[in-house]
């Protein structure tokens, strides 16, 4: 299956490759690390230069309105605003590289301990709104390819506009109203009733595997009729994207001539769109579902803020809203290591998937 | 074949539908003996009461640290014993002895003293946070603080003052902004990182004297007060006050018609409205110290013109609002002294501005400006910003003023304002005491107008205003020893400021609450909440 035709460069890598494994790994890591640095350390440093240009006063934001010059000059010191914008820099720069990204102004604890605090929510919440996604989006969207222009591929169709286009905090609000206040069926806005809140012993700050460890089925019940509702809203947005984007990459599989070879030499429907069709478009859906999944833990802070989730999106807008430079960075960075993180996985499971990027 | 395949699909996915729906457990009512609210709590970042400068905070500081001298719940400019019960003011009124009770402790046990006050006051202003401006506006200062606020004994407090004040503004100073509530000076001084006095570790913590202590706070989340068992007072009526951040005012509402929350604080005026009335359901609203004013820019070649200002004081459509976009959230009010204030001019003499075009239209003929004039307006993302602002455009477009509305982040408006960077703008102001001199000292003193004075926390310096007699009537009403004299002088000063102040003084605005009707003896004043009379 090799290709002999292999870009120079990889070829080379070969070379080394057969002369010295631990060289060619050191290489490959070189290769994949590097680029991600240089994207880590821009984005630092444009999310940095950017927020110190915002015409937003981190000062008074934390001091108030009433603070004296005096108490607003200490803070302005403290904060080390005093000094140019290029020290600055380096200061934030070599705390990065120690994993300290400061102290939020608003809560006033180190950034790291905040986001420790606030991503497990938007975790929790974000995997199990992708797994709703994929698990409905990917069938749909094959269900539609295969009977296109059915009334099933214009339903789902339908259902994946509203998906697409009705802003989610609008149907957390109806969602609300239907499934808590009218019907009864779950729980309402927050992760937990706050009968249990302090019954939940923290572990690793995801509350359905927390009560699951603890054996406490009851929270656990309680909790999931929390998050269902929202998990839902932001998987209807993943499956209305995923299943377009599978729609369209099995028509195109489907229109080509060795299905109709597999379907002329006898083989069933559904094995032929599984089994040859599909299996030729997942690493495509999975890039799909990855980058779902990247947005969603970026935090939806409309549906954080109806359903009063104490997450990612909500924490880093409202630092980005009284100018608390210190949160914004570390949360950009944060976003933009998921992004690299799922690029790394996919591009690794684009070579166990696809042979010819072996 | 096709349908065949898509009802069995249609089965499955009726299926999972039917299991993922199974009854959840049935929603509990709130326990008897707690308060549940929610509210949105993301300003609270730290419970130093040196340092705390925001409403939630400070709520919910004044029911876990006690003060010297507590508000009269039905009369906030009255000053009622707390942590003493009671003090002596000498003759030239330069010295106020305070007798505190006996038996106080810290929740856990430990006495708490006299000494611990007196270094809890000197902390304030030590630290020199915001907070510190209360004690400094009456002449302590950092290098005096330590001789003028002392203990005698256990029990006894002394205050010396630099000049003979109003006692009674004394009390509601130090009553008002948390800078005499009991810290445990032991604990702090264990936890002192870096001279801090305590500083960081209050930044998660509450170490004082008060009728509920701070058990659990969850950044962003939940924060849980619980009865203090050692409490010295009476013991409140409800074990525990339960908060919960909810920053959605319209998820607020549906937890509070479920029965999942007793209080809603956030409710937005469209929601109080269909609440009001609703059985069940409560709506209650108090004034606050609050202000909505539109302020104006003395230095701006426009508006340093008196009468330009008093033209835009008749665009504003004072009862229109108020029967529409402000009926939950403010009454009209155009003095700088709000109602509830000693000294304030009542409701009606308060606020004798109506929208009478004509009357604007003579006055900028009179100013200069027979035919208007461009100008912006700044405005922030109060709710209430926006409708007051686009109608005082629409009636300011009748006489030829083009304005020009420019929105935006709180915290973009109050860098601007500060640095004088505006021509005009609208935003909120509260004082920190029921006495006229509290705005009086910061709507319309203004001891120095030189921009590199830099006196950002006085509203009448960032607008560039500054007139020597008014800075003198004010110096002069602060010192007056006869109640009734110091009123008048406060009255007249009212109605002199309205004409010719730098700012156009809207509306006073409400706290609002929506509550379920099991709630009982919700007591509050515009200063503060009084969690331990609350009853269910």
């Amino acid at each position: 299956m090799t290709d002999p035709t292999f870009p120079v460069s990889r070829s080379d890598a070969g070379n080394v490759a057969r002369q010295n494994p631990a060289f060619a790994v050191l290489s490959i890591l070189g290769r994949t690390l590097l680029p991600v640095f240089v994207t880590l350390f821009g984005l630092a440093a444009l999310t940095f230069f950017i927020g110190r240009m915002l015409p937003i006063d981190p000062v008074a934001s934390i001091l108030g309105d009433n603070a004296t010059q005096e108490a607003y000059e200490k803070m302005s010191r403290a904060l080390g605003m005093d000094k140019p914008l290029w020290y600055q820099f380096g200061v934030y720069v070599k705390g990065i590289l120690s994993f300290d990204f400061g102290d939020a102004l608003t809560t006033g604890k180190p950034v790291m301990e905040d986001i420790a605090r606030v991503f497990p929510a938007t975790i929790e919440l974000a995997t199990l709104a992708i797994v709703i996604g994929t698990g409905l989006g990917i069938p749909a969207g094959v269900l539609s390819a295969m009977y296109r222009n059915s009334w099933l591929d214009n339903a789902i169709r339908f259902t994946g506009l509203i998906g697409y286009s009705a802003p989610n905090f609008w149907l957390g609000l109806m969602g609300l109203v239907l499934f808590y206040a009218t019907l009864g069926w779950i729980g309402g806005p927050g992760r937990i009733d706050f009968i249990h809140e302090f019954d939940l012993e923290p572990v690793t700050g995801f509350h359905l595997i927390d009560s699951a460890l603890a054996g406490n089925w009851e929270i656990f019940r309680n909790v999931f009729g929390h998050i269902i509702l929202p998990a839902s809203i932001l998987g209807f947005g993943a499956l209305a994207y995923i299943s377009r984007m599978t729609r369209s990459f099995m028509i195109e599989q489907l229109a080509q001539e060795y299905i109709v070879t597999a379907r002329v030499k006898g083989l069933s429907w559904a094995r032929t769109v599984w089994v040859h069709a599909f299996r030729n478009v997942a690493v495509q859906v999975l890039t799909v579902v990855a980058l779902s999944y990247a947005f969603l833990l970026e935090g939806a802070v409309l549906t954080e803020t109806v359903f009063a989730w104490p997450g990612f999106g909500r924490y880093l807008t409202n630092a980005l809203l009284v100018g608390d430079m210190n949160a914004v960075v570390g949360c950009s960075l944060l976003v933009g290591v998921i992004f690299v993180t799922l690029n790394l996985i996919c591009d690794l499971l684009y070579r166990v998937f696809d042979p010819r990027t072996r | 074949m096709i349908t065949k395949r898509i009802s069995r699909i249609g089965y499955i996915a009726a299926a999972a539908a039917l299991s993922a729906s199974i009854s959840l457990p049935a929603r509990a009512a709130t326990p008897d003996t707690a308060l549940v609210m929610a509210w949105n709590i993301d300003a609270i970042s730290t419970f130093d009461p040196a340092q705390i400068g925001e409403v939630v905070t400070s709520e919910l500081m004044q029911n876990t640290c006690d003060s010297l001298v507590d508000f009269d719940p039905k009369d906030e400019s009255k000053a009622l014993p707390l942590l003493a019960k009671s003090w002596d003011v000498s003759e030239d009124r330069k010295q106020i002895t305070f007798h505190l009770n006996t038996g106080l402790k810290f929740p856990g046990g430990a006495p708490a003293t006299a000494k611990e006050l007196a270094w809890s006051m000197q902390r304030v202003v030590l630290l020199g946070y915001g907070n510190a401006a209360t004690l400094t506006e009456y002449g302590f200062a950092k290098d005096n603080v330590k001789e003028r606020i002392t203990a005698t004994d256990d029990n006894t407090l002394v205050l010396k003052l630099d000049n003979p004040y109003p006692t009674n503004l004394i009390l509601q100073a130090i009553g008002a902004n948390r800078v005499s509530a009991l810290l445990d000076q032991k604990t702090l001084i264990s936890k002192e990182i870096n001279g801090d006095m305590g500083n960081k570790y209050l930044a998660t913590n509450t170490a004082c004297v008060g009728p509920y202590k701070l058990v659990q706070w969850n950044s962003g989340e939940s924060i849980v007060l619980q009865a203090n068992e050692d409490y010295y007072g009476a013991k409140p009526k409800l074990k525990r006050i339960l908060i919960r951040h909810v920053a959605e005012p319209g998820t607020q509402r549906l937890l509070l018609t479920q029965g999942d929350i007793d209080i809603a604080r956030d409710l937005s005026p469209d929601d109080l409205a269909d609440l009001d009335g609703k059985p069940g359901l409560k709506v209650e609203r108090v004034l606050k110290p609050q202000l909505f004013f539109w302020t104006f820019n003395a230095a701006d070649p426009i508006f340093k013109n008196e009468k330009v200002r008093l033209a835009m004081r008749y665009l504003i459509d004072y009862d229109g609002l108020a029967k529409s976009v402000m009926t939950y959230l403010g009454v009209p009010r155009a003095s700088f002294a709000q109602l509830g204030a000693t000294g304030a001019l009542d409701a009606k003499e308060g606020q004798p501005f109506k929208l009478d075009i004509d009357k604007a239209k003579a006055l900028l003929t009179e100013a200069g400006y027979p035919d208007g004039f461009e100008a912006n307006v700044l405005i922030g993302t109060l709710p209430h910003s926006a409708p007051i602002a686009q109608s005082i455009q629409q009636n300011a477009s009748k006489i030829g003023v083009k304005l020009n509305l420019e929105r935006m982040a709180n915290a973009q408006l109050f860098a601007r304002i500060r640095g004088r960077e505006f021509q005009t703008g609208m935003l909120a102001w509260q004082t920190g005491v029921p006495d006229a001199h509290g705005n009086a000292s910061r709507l319309v003193y203004n001891p120095d107008n030189r921009p590199e004075a830099k006196l950002t926390q006085i509203p009448a310096w960032r607008s560039a205003y500054q007139n020597e007699g008014f800075n003198n009537r004010v110096k002069a009403a602060l010192l007056e020893g006869d109640s009734t004299k110091r009123n008048e002088l406060y009255y007249a000063l009212q109605k002199d400021v309205m004409q010719q102040g730098p700012m156009a003084i809207m509306f006073q605005m409400y706290n609002t609450v929506g509550m379920s009707g099991k709630v009982k003896d919700w007591t509050w004043n515009g200063f503060r909440v009084y969690y331990n009379l609350v009853s269910k």
